[in-house]
């Protein structure tokens, strides 16, 4: 670890206790380390309660946490926030109905004081890295739950931030849906260079899309393993029946502890 | 078979069986009056006679017919109630939203609004017009009051009811607060808006007609009790029940088509 000039972002001793309403503490996070480099893709990986998602709102500056130090390219997650470093996508697309699909990613854009025409022009842009040009007018309940899910993709990717945050974006879709997303994610990836912190409890998924994979375990929340994949790229699905396909799954379940 | 059950799915079967039952129901009830009583329009008039009295050239006061009498007087009572609704909608929405910004005033104001609801209109009448020392007037604060409860509440359930990611991505976006008002807030609360103005517009109509009845001068209700009491024929009391109850309809469904137009969205289905 230590000072690197490519680390994205720097997790030193993070540590997250809350307090519950009948005044226990509980330890949703302990000491996590983890460096992440610019350009990589992360996946955090575990069941419910090991603390994943909790570590993304900490990154999202949404938590802050109780203990530890964390840099976003050297600044504070409220000051990268600030500066619109980030991107979010989360469960849902979180779309806001009233609004087109073409106005739904102009949105942070207006917040941000874009031009107009400029707005316009780059949520044009990312409709059309998504693959949804001729879907720009419809509202979103006149969209399918994957293509949802890829407007919300496109929003936050229009604020043109250096990293993308993903709270498990496509566990609500269908296996079929899922899978072509994965692979339409890794092209937007491959064609942007974003840091993409994708959090999943689907062990495959987080195989088949990341370069490394946290592996977090519940009570208390903690990384245990963090297991790099060096599966080339691009990847493609016929990846998923190779034996080192297998083998990488079976290593990321077998860093469990105590599940 | 198969198309009476058709006929029975589309949208305006139910609403054309309602009409028809009720229309049977009233002429059966008003066939009996008419054999018992000697005075049957003062109970329940053949719909038919109350028709005709909507036409007839029959001068009933001075001058005018019936159905010009109810007209004049219908104007007084609805402009009175639309400047009141207005006044509610416009201070409705103002205190929702002040109790949206500071949790404070929702915690001061909201559980003390229910209040309102609980005066009766007719207790409340001869106080209103005591502070505004004018009938007139008081006939549309009151109006305003009634329509100002189911507006404020139901704005504030819009405002709470913004999923909890929709604000979080506001927050990543570091939107300031005016900008998650009129970006995410006001929009996303519109819908429940207009549920309140659906709730109050014929309130506001029923209220104004009620209070009207407790005064003299130009009104529905004013008519109306003289109408009962036989100053005139009785068939403007029945004109007046059946406008009231038409405008209290269409109230209710000019503010459908409004929020129809207003809100594009909600008028797309998935495909």
């Amino acid at each position: 670890m230590g000072e690197n000039k490519n680390t994205e972002i720097m997790l030193k001793d993070i540590g997250m206790i809350y307090r519950t309403n009948d005044n226990k503490d509980v330890t949703a996070l302990t000491s996590v380390n983890l460096d992440i480099q610019k350009g990589e893709f992360v996946s955090l990986v575990g069941p419910s309660g090991c603390g994943k998602t909790t570590l993304l709102r900490i990154i999202a500056d949404l938590i802050t946490p109780t203990s530890g130090e964390i840099k976003i390219a050297g600044e504070t997650p409220r000051e990268a926030r600030l500066k619109r470093r980030y991107g979010i996508v989360f469960q849902g697309a979180v779309l806001y109905e009233w609004r087109t699909v073409l106005k739904n990613i102009m949105l942070p854009l207006e917040i941000m004081n874009v031009p107009k025409d400029e707005q316009e022009e780059r949520a044009m842009k990312m409709l059309e890295l998504v693959g949804l040009t001729e879907f720009a007018n419809h509202y979103p309940n006149q969209l399918s739950g994957g293509m949802q899910q890829r407007v919300g993709i496109a929003r936050a990717l229009a604020i043109q931030p250096e990293i993308l945050l993903m709270d498990e974006p496509f566990s609500a879709l269908d296996e079929f849906t899922r899978e072509k997303l994965h692979v339409d994610l890794l092209k937007i990836w491959r064609k942007t260079n974003k840091t993409i912190i994708f959090v999943t409890h689907n062990i495959s998924e987080s195989v088949f899309l990341s370069d490394k994979v946290c592996v977090l375990s519940p009570h208390p929340g903690r990384l245990s393993a963090v297991v790099d994949i060096n599966l080339a790229r691009p990847r493609t699905m016929e990846m998923k029946t190779t034996q080192e396909f297998t083998n990488l799954v079976a290593k990321v379940r077998n860093s469990f502890e105590g599940v | 078979m198969e198309k009476l059950k058709k006929l029975a799915n589309t949208k305006y079967f139910m609403t054309i069986m309602w009409i028809l039952i009720l229309v049977a129901l009233w002429e059966v009830f008003a066939i009996i009056v008419s054999h018992t009583k000697r005075t049957p329009e003062n109970i329940l008039p053949h719909l038919s006679g109350i028709i005709e009295s909507v036409f007839s050239r029959r001068t009933v006061n001075g001058d005018q017919t019936a159905v010009k009498m109810v007209m004049v007087n219908a104007a007084a009572t609805l402009s009175r109630a639309g400047i009141g609704y207005v006044v509610g909608i416009v201070s409705g929405f103002a205190l929702a939203l002040l109790m949206s910004l500071w949790k404070p005033i929702e915690k001061i104001a909201f559980p003390y609004l229910m209040l309102i609801q609980m005066i009766p209109i007719l207790g409340m009448a001869p106080i209103i017009n005591a502070l505004t020392g004018d009938i007139n007037k008081s006939r549309i604060v009151i109006a305003a009051i009634l329509t100002f409860y189911p507006v404020a509440t139901n704005t504030l359930a819009g405002f709470k009811s913004v999923q909890k990611e929709k604000h979080e991505l506001m927050y990543s976006y570091a939107a300031g607060k005016i900008r998650i008002y009129t970006k995410m807030m006001i929009p996303s609360c519109i819908p429940y808006f207009f549920t309140g103005l659906k709730i109050s517009a014929p309130m506001a109509i029923t209220a104004s007609i009620l209070v009207d009845t407790l005064q003299g001068g130009i009104g529905l209700g004013c008519l109306l009790s003289q109408a009962l009491k036989g100053a005139m024929t009785r068939y403007v009391f029945w004109q007046i029940v059946f406008f009231s109850a038409i405008i209290g309809i269409l109230s209710f469904s000019i503010m459908g088509l409004l929020e129809y137009i207003i809100c594009p969205y909600k008028r797309t289905q998935k495909n």
